[in-house]
Parts: C-alpha cells; sequence; structure tokens
C-alpha cells in the first residue's frame, strides 16, 4: 500500500464534507455533548492512545507509533460527515448511549453505522474498528474506493 | 443529570436499565453504585442445570473517567470464585472482551453476559493450569496482564 493519505485532493470530493481536523473541539454544538477528552492540568499537551488501553503524550510516542496514530489522522479524515437528519435506522449512539437529536454532528463508517462525530472520533484515534461490528474501517475504506 | 461527565452519564444510564432490565441472575447492587458511580459490586447467580447451579458469584466492576473508551476492570471478589478453566483463584478472568476485544458498544450488560455464558459452558471445574504461578506472580489489575487468549471453547 503505497502513501495514499496525503493526496487528498485526487479523491472523492464527496467524502471529505467536513473533514475538519480531527483533534478539533466544537463549540457551539448544540444536544448532549458527546464524548471528549477531559484532560485535568496538562491541556496543553494532547494524550494519544496507539491502543485502547495505552495513554501517552506526544513526547513518549515511539516512532512507530507516531506514524500509526498519524495514518489513523489521515483515515479518519476520510470518513463521510453530517448531519443527523431524524432516520430511523440510527436512534442512538452506542459510544454514549444518547438518542440522536435532528441537527447533531454525525460520522458514517463504511459498515453503515452512525455515531456522534466526536464520540466515534474520540474511539477511532484508538483503534481503527466499528465499535459495532468491530469491521476494520480502514480494510473497509479501501474496498468501498474500488467498488464505487 | 447536568453537570455529570460522559462517562458518568453512560453508566448512570447503564446502571438504570441494569437495574430495570437485568439479564436473568444477575443483579446489580444499586446503592454502592450511586455511591460511587465507577465502582460496582454484582452479584451473578450459577444457571440451574449448569455446573454452577446454586451458587452465588459476586463481580467487581471498576470503570476510568475513559469509560467507555477504556474497557472496565472486571474481576470475582468474595468467598466464591468459580472454578473455571478462565478463572483464577484470585478473581482475575481471562476473556478477550475485557481486553483486546472491548469496544465501546459493549456495557456491563454484555460483559456479564458473557460471563454467565463463559461459566454455563463450561464441562469440567478446574482451575488455568498456570494458575498458581499466575497467581502469584501477577499485578492486582487483571488489565495489566498481557493474556494469551488460547482457548475459545468454554
Amino acid at each position: 500500500m503505497g502513501n495514499c493519505l496525503k493526496r487528498a485532493t485526487t479523491d472523492d470530493i464527496s467524502l471529505l464534507r467536513g473533514s475538519d481536523s480531527v483533534r478539533e473541539t466544537s463549540s457551539d454544538q448544540l444536544g448532549p455533548s458527546p464524548y471528549q477528552e477531559t484532560l485535568p492540568i496538562q491541556a496543553a499537551s494532547p494524550v494519544y492512545h496507539p491502543s485502547p488501553s495505552v495513554t501517552r503524550s506526544v513526547g513518549q510516542l515511539t516512532e512507530e507509533e507516531q506514524v500509526k496514530i498519524a495514518k489513523r489522522i489521515g483515515l479518519i479524515q476520510h470518513l463521510p460527515t453530517g448531519t443527523y437528519d431524524g432516520c430511523k435506522k440510527a436512534r442512538e449512539c452506542v459510544i454514549c448511549m444518547v438518542e440522536f437529536i435532528v441537527g447533531d454532528t454525525v460520522r458514517y463508517l463504511p459498515c453503515m453505522h452512525t455515531y456522534h462525530k466526536s464520540c466515534i472520533d474520540d474511539w477511532l484515534m484508538r483503534s481503527l474498528t466499528c465499535p459495532s461490528c468491530m469491521e476494520p474501517v480502514d480494510a473497509a475504506l479501501l474496498t468501498s474506493y474500488e467498488t464505487n | 443529570m447536568a453537570g455529570l461527565s460522559p462517562s458518568e452519564r453512560r453508566l448512570q444510564k447503564e446502571l438504570m436499565s441494569l437495574m430495570k432490565e437485568p439479564p436473568p441472575g444477575v443483579v446489580v447492587d444499586v446503592d454502592l453504585a450511586e455511591q460511587n458511580i465507577l465502582q460496582w459490586i454484582i452479584q451473578m447467580e450459577g444457571v440451574s442445570g449448569t455446573l454452577y447451579e446454586g451458587e452465588q458469584f459476586q463481580l467487581q466492576f471498576k470503570f476510568s473517567r475513559k469509560y467507555p473508551f477504556d474497557s472496565p476492570e472486571v474481576t470475582f471478589i468474595g468467598a466464591n470464585i468459580p472454578v473455571h478453566p478462565h478463572v483464577y483463584s484470585n478473581g482475575h478472568i481471562c476473556l478477550s472482551i475485557l481486553t483486546d476485544d472491548w469496544s465501546p458498544a459493549l456495557s456491563v450488560q454484555s460483559v456479564c453476559l458473557s460471563i454467565v455464558s463463559m461459566l454455563s459452558s463450561c464441562k469440567e471445574k478446574k482451575r488455568p493450569p498456570d494458575n498458581a504461578f499466575y497467581v502469584k506472580t501477577c499485578n492486582k489489575n487483571p488489565k495489566k496482564t498481557k493474556w494469551w487468549y488460547h482457548d475459545d471453547s468454554v
């Protein structure tokens, strides 16, 4: 697999809608406030999770982990986001267990499972799998590019 | 539920649903959980028709502030630790969803169901082969153990 993450301009533009930075916090969000990492003291220094149970500050990351996380960030940005429109198929974000409210910012995974954007981004930064079906998001994303 | 952190809010919801619709044989100590939402005690009954019929077990769940991104720490506590090939005599449980295969879509309820089913499918009551060594050398926190999930049959 080549370094395809950087070449955003050649990709399907529709996938890039709302592809803002993963660490960005949206303060104007209405409704339930989904998960956001709360950092007690050293709020300035973000922490990362090479795997779900491992927490490291930027300085503690090995080179391999940095690459892993950079790839993750790149990939997450390619996953479509949208606004919850009252669709009956997805009623609740299974991460925060709060029902979706029309207008919530949501993210769609290739398996079509839907979550609050900030909830799922927090998980994807730890593991690139769908929490509901455990499908690896990176493999599924590549397949969806090939078939569409 | 204003003023609660997202993990506390989710745990409150889980507590309410576990209280209202508990899986069969599972009872959560609500008072204790309400005193400290990050530490629950759950009573579990051995299912009738299985090797654990008539037995009572106690499970302790400890949650971190990163729950549900971080898996809960789940151990058997108390006088009766089930004798099972995946349960060490100190209460530690070798179950992949508690570490490597954890997902934030899992819940206290689904963990309880997994443990009930793990016990119910047991064919022979015995401790894990490395019990004595593990119990002597392990960390107090089972999540610190690098588990090697070698057997999916029970």
